[in-house]
């Protein structure tokens, strides 16, 4: 196969921090305020939409691998190139570069609003942005290496807000979850699409696969990195409807912060201020794996150095939150990328598992 | 090693004037001989020149060699001889270490390092005998890091006596210890040293490249080394251990790390070193692991505090009042209530002083520097507070963080644990826990880049290694720690085999 990427033992990665990597991209903004936009949809058998989702997560990923491994070590940009042709599939690698660039640009400018909402109503968007663009740019020119440092970190120190919820669940009612599936399956199939943009983030093992050490192991660390998001999402959800009751859920925007907001230390109160700031850990990752992901594919296309490479994708991303301002522009953009997303990321991996799958029989015979 | 700094870039090596001794070899005559010497060494007035009638001359700096075995072994051996040639001379001496050089430039060198010249007139050669003698004090107890159990014994200023330490510790043929001069003008000796089928061979060759390709003026202190091999010298992070414990050292050159001792500086360099390593004591491997286990934990949580506990302080008060608890309110606006000042000036304030106390504390001789811990833990403490400029739970807390950054055993990891505290304040003054936590990401990105000796600097969570973590913030009994660290990419995994010495139950 063409384009394969080749790489010393140096600069690839343990099999096992895909875990890491594959959980932390998909938790972030998304799981702030996921509740109401499903219940929307599926009412309170909203936690079926979250497993139909994760259900549908696992399957992707298992064509998304599926197609990898016909390449051995190829990442989607590459794949592109080879089944498309240069020019096609050239389009095709520009089009997911500015996916990256729009994921990336959505989530960061998602957390700006919820910093501005909950704490720093006066504080400037411009730097906000800055402040943050700064510190990926500085995690983003350590490598590979440190990109993947910040997602395990990410995971292991944000641990202790998933017990969090043991307080909500201590004012929740298991009524509210009765009668089982009294919502049509259309709907929970529509509120599994919606899901789309808070489940996303997968799609980066398409670019990192090829950075991976032992390639057998891949499957099972991306399936428990799956896994571990589900149960986390699920659990949420449950302890969301049974907590809120329905016209209050249909209400609130952040439910996952509200729920927050009333857990209690002797040393300290209302959760949700430190756990709004604590969540710049938790988006880290997100950010610098869409950046990563949108350079890997730049330099498929044009000869860039990584520096430059970066401080031109914060400034066209910097311009971008300073011109998206208000709350309807950003959710208009959370819809619009959403149903883009579900397109890329669900649809489009087992097309693209088809189609290599048809040429490698095609090639195959005639070999 | 990443000492590039801009302005450095056009720098040209520092050029020592070539001395007159280059190539040139020693004149057979007496008298041209003594001139020569003379000449190269600018005439000092410790030179001392003796005559042995008939025909020896013995030259030596007073001072650097030993008087005793001048006297007993060299002069009264060649005194009313006959010597004929310098060989007959060596082999009449009755002292280890005779050599006979032709050379002038190896003469002088050997004469500045303590060794007699002995010349035969009319013989282009000298007979030169090492005796040194170098004045160092006797050896003590640890001051800068002391322990409760362990050894009392500490390195001091000599090469020697610390290598002897070292080998006491270790007598092993395996331990190789290579020779290094350093530095133009101290001609400063470092010795590296290493275990032979532990330690990585590719680690000591990049040390040993690193040593030799650094080109220096002088050295007076391994502290100084330690800085220019580094990684990264620009970091705030030190990544090389500066020990004055043998037991220490020796036992990272167990564990698989690479030992640098500087003549003169009584703190010896060990590399790589992971950060966590830095909050570990020797003591740790000598007390029973659960009490170990808790004062590593001790230490953690003190770090921790150290740095966050006073930024929060700020940057709740500044800007989200909304977390301090009903009950905690009170108090803390009581005391604050005469407080003219915002909460970030006034925590910088306190932190000033206490920074303030420790500098003049550490400068002062030891009967003063207690006097002044007295006068500025409870005057200006108390008379800050009742005078309102702080609040009294400020001042607990800033107390309780200096307190807390004293517990590292390294001090000069404590060090840097004082001083990332002062920038975290300012960012929770202006942006409360946004601002924590922007540091806090940008500490952890910051960590996550550095390296020691090639090795990853947050190793064993980074890459993560579990069988690793048994001996890092928490420490597992002996048997569950019989592996070496994968830090060092050491030869030689397996320290011993884990099998209990219990006799067995019958």
């Amino acid at each position: 196969m063409k384009n394969s990427i080749r790489l010393s033992s140096k600069d690839m990665i343990n099999a096992y921090l895909l875990f890491f990597v594959i959980h932390s991209a998909q938790v972030g903004v998304g799981i702030q305020g996921f509740q109401r936009i499903i219940y929307q949809d599926a009412k309170h058998d909203a936690w079926i939409s979250v497993l139909v989702a994760g259900l549908a997560t696992h399957i992707v990923a298992f064509c998304m691998i599926k197609t990898l491994e016909v390449y051995g070590s190829n990442d989607l940009y590459g794949i592109q190139q080879d089944i498309f042709g240069i020019w096609i599939g050239n389009f095709l690698n520009a089009l997911y570069v500015v996916y990256c660039f729009i994921a990336f640009f959505s989530v960061l400018r998602n957390y700006i609003e919820v910093i501005q909402a909950w704490i720093f109503p006066n504080l400037g968007t411009w730097f906000l942005s800055a402040t943050l663009l700064l510190i990926i740019i500085y995690a983003f020119t350590g490598g590979l290496r440190v990109v993947v440092g910040v997602s395990f970190f990410s995971v292991i120190l944000a641990l202790w807000i998933f017990p969090m919820l043991i307080f909500p669940m201590k004012f929740s009612s298991s009524e509210a979850l009765f009668p089982i599936l009294e919502t049509n399956l259309s709907s929970i199939f529509k509120g599994a699409q919606s899901m789309t943009f808070t489940i996303i983030g997968f799609e980066i093992l398409n670019v990192i696969y090829p950075f991976i050490k032992e390639k057998k192991k891949v499957k099972k660390y991306v399936h428990l990195g799956l896994l571990a998001t589900t149960i986390i999402y699920l659990s949420v959800m449950m302890v969301s409807i049974t907590y809120y009751s329905e016209g209050k859920l249909l209400k609130t925007i952040w439910a996952t912060l509200t729920l927050f907001s009333f857990i209690s230390f002797p040393f300290m109160e209302r959760f949700e201020f430190v756990a709004v700031c604590f969540w710049m850990l938790i988006i880290l990752p997100n950010l610098c794996l869409y950046l990563w992901a949108a350079y890997r594919g730049t330099i498929r296309l044009v000869k860039i150095s990584g520096t430059k490479f970066v401080w031109i994708f914060s400034l066209l991303i910097f311009i971008g939150t300073l011109i998206v301002q208000t709350r309807t522009q950003i959710n208009s953009i959370n819809t619009h990328f959403g149903q883009i997303a579900f397109y890329i990321v669900f649809i489009y991996p087992i097309f693209l598992f088809m189609i290599t799958m048809l040429k490698k029989k095609i090639t195959s015979r005639k070999g | 090693m990443k000492f590039k700094l801009p302005f450095n870039k056009k720098q040209t090596p520092i050029i020592v004037e070539e001395s007159i001794v280059d190539g040139k070899m020693i004149t057979p005559s007496k008298d041209g001989f003594i001139q020569q010497i003379k000449d190269a060494t600018n005439n000092p007035f410790d030179l001392i020149i003796k005559s042995i009638p008939p025909n020896i001359t013995i030259i030596y700096i007073d001072n650097l060699v030993k008087d005793q075995t001048l006297n007993e072994h060299i002069i009264s051996n060649l005194q009313n001889k006959h010597n004929e040639t310098p060989e007959t001379i060596k082999g009449a001496l009755s002292i280890p270490e005779v050599d006979i050089y032709g050379q002038l430039e190896k003469t002088i060198e050997s004469i500045i390092h303590g060794s007699v010249l002995i010349h035969l007139d009319g013989y282009p050669q000298a007979v030169i005998a090492n005796i040194t003698t170098r004045e160092s004090r006797s050896l003590a107890a640890p001051e800068n890091e002391s322990q409760v159990i362990g050894a009392q014994v500490g390195f001091n200023e000599s090469l020697s006596t610390n290598i002897s330490l070292i080998r006491r510790y270790i007598a092993s043929s395996d331990l190789c210890n290579e020779k290094f001069t350093i530095g133009k003008r101290t001609n400063t000796s470092v010795a590296l040293l290493y275990m032979n089928g532990i330690a990585n061979d590719q680690m000591i060759n990049s040390l040993r490249q690193r040593i030799t390709s650094l080109e220096l003026d002088a050295l007076i202190d391994s502290a100084v080394l330690s800085e220019m091999i580094d990684d990264n010298s620009l970091s705030v992070f030190p990544q090389m251990l500066l020990t004055e414990r043998p037991d220490r050292f020796c036992d990272g050159l167990l564990n698989g790390k690479i030992g640098l001792i500087v003549d003169g500086s009584s703190m010896a360099i060990i590399c790589p070193q992971s950060f966590v390593e830095f909050f570990q004591s020797q003591e740790d491997q000598n007390l029973r692991w659960h009490i170990a286990t808790f004062a590593r934990l001790l230490r953690f949580t003190a770090i921790l505090l150290s740095v966050f506990l006073t930024p929060i302080y700020v940057g709740a008060l500044t800007f989200h009042y909304e977390v301090i608890p009903q009950a905690f309110l009170v108090p803390l606006s009581e005391s604050r209530a005469l407080v003219p000042f915002p909460p970030v000036f006034e925590a910088l304030l306190l932190e000033f002083i206490i920074e303030l106390l420790r500098e003049a504390g550490a400068r002062l001789p030891t009967k003063i520097g207690q006097t002044i811990g007295i006068v500025g833990g409870i005057v200006i403490g108390t008379a800050a507070v009742q005078a309102g400029i702080t609040s009294n739970i400020l001042l607990i807390f800033v107390a309780l963080s200096a307190l807390a950054s004293f517990t590292t055993p390294s001090y000069m990891m404590g060090n840097v644990i004082r001083l990332i505290r002062f920038p975290i304040i300012i960012l929770a003054g202006f942006w409360g826990f946004y601002g924590i936590m922007l540091a806090f990401c940008f500490i952890l990105i910051h960590l996550l880049r550095q390296s020691s000796m090639g090795a990853p600097y947050l190793s064993p969570f980074y890459p993560p290694r579990l069988k690793d973590m048994r001996n890092s913030i928490i420490r597992m009994p002996i048997p569950f720690t019989a592996k070496r660290p994968a830090l060092t990419r050491p030869t030689n995994e397996e320290k011993f085999d884990p099998k209990p010495i219990k006799p067995e139950k019958s």
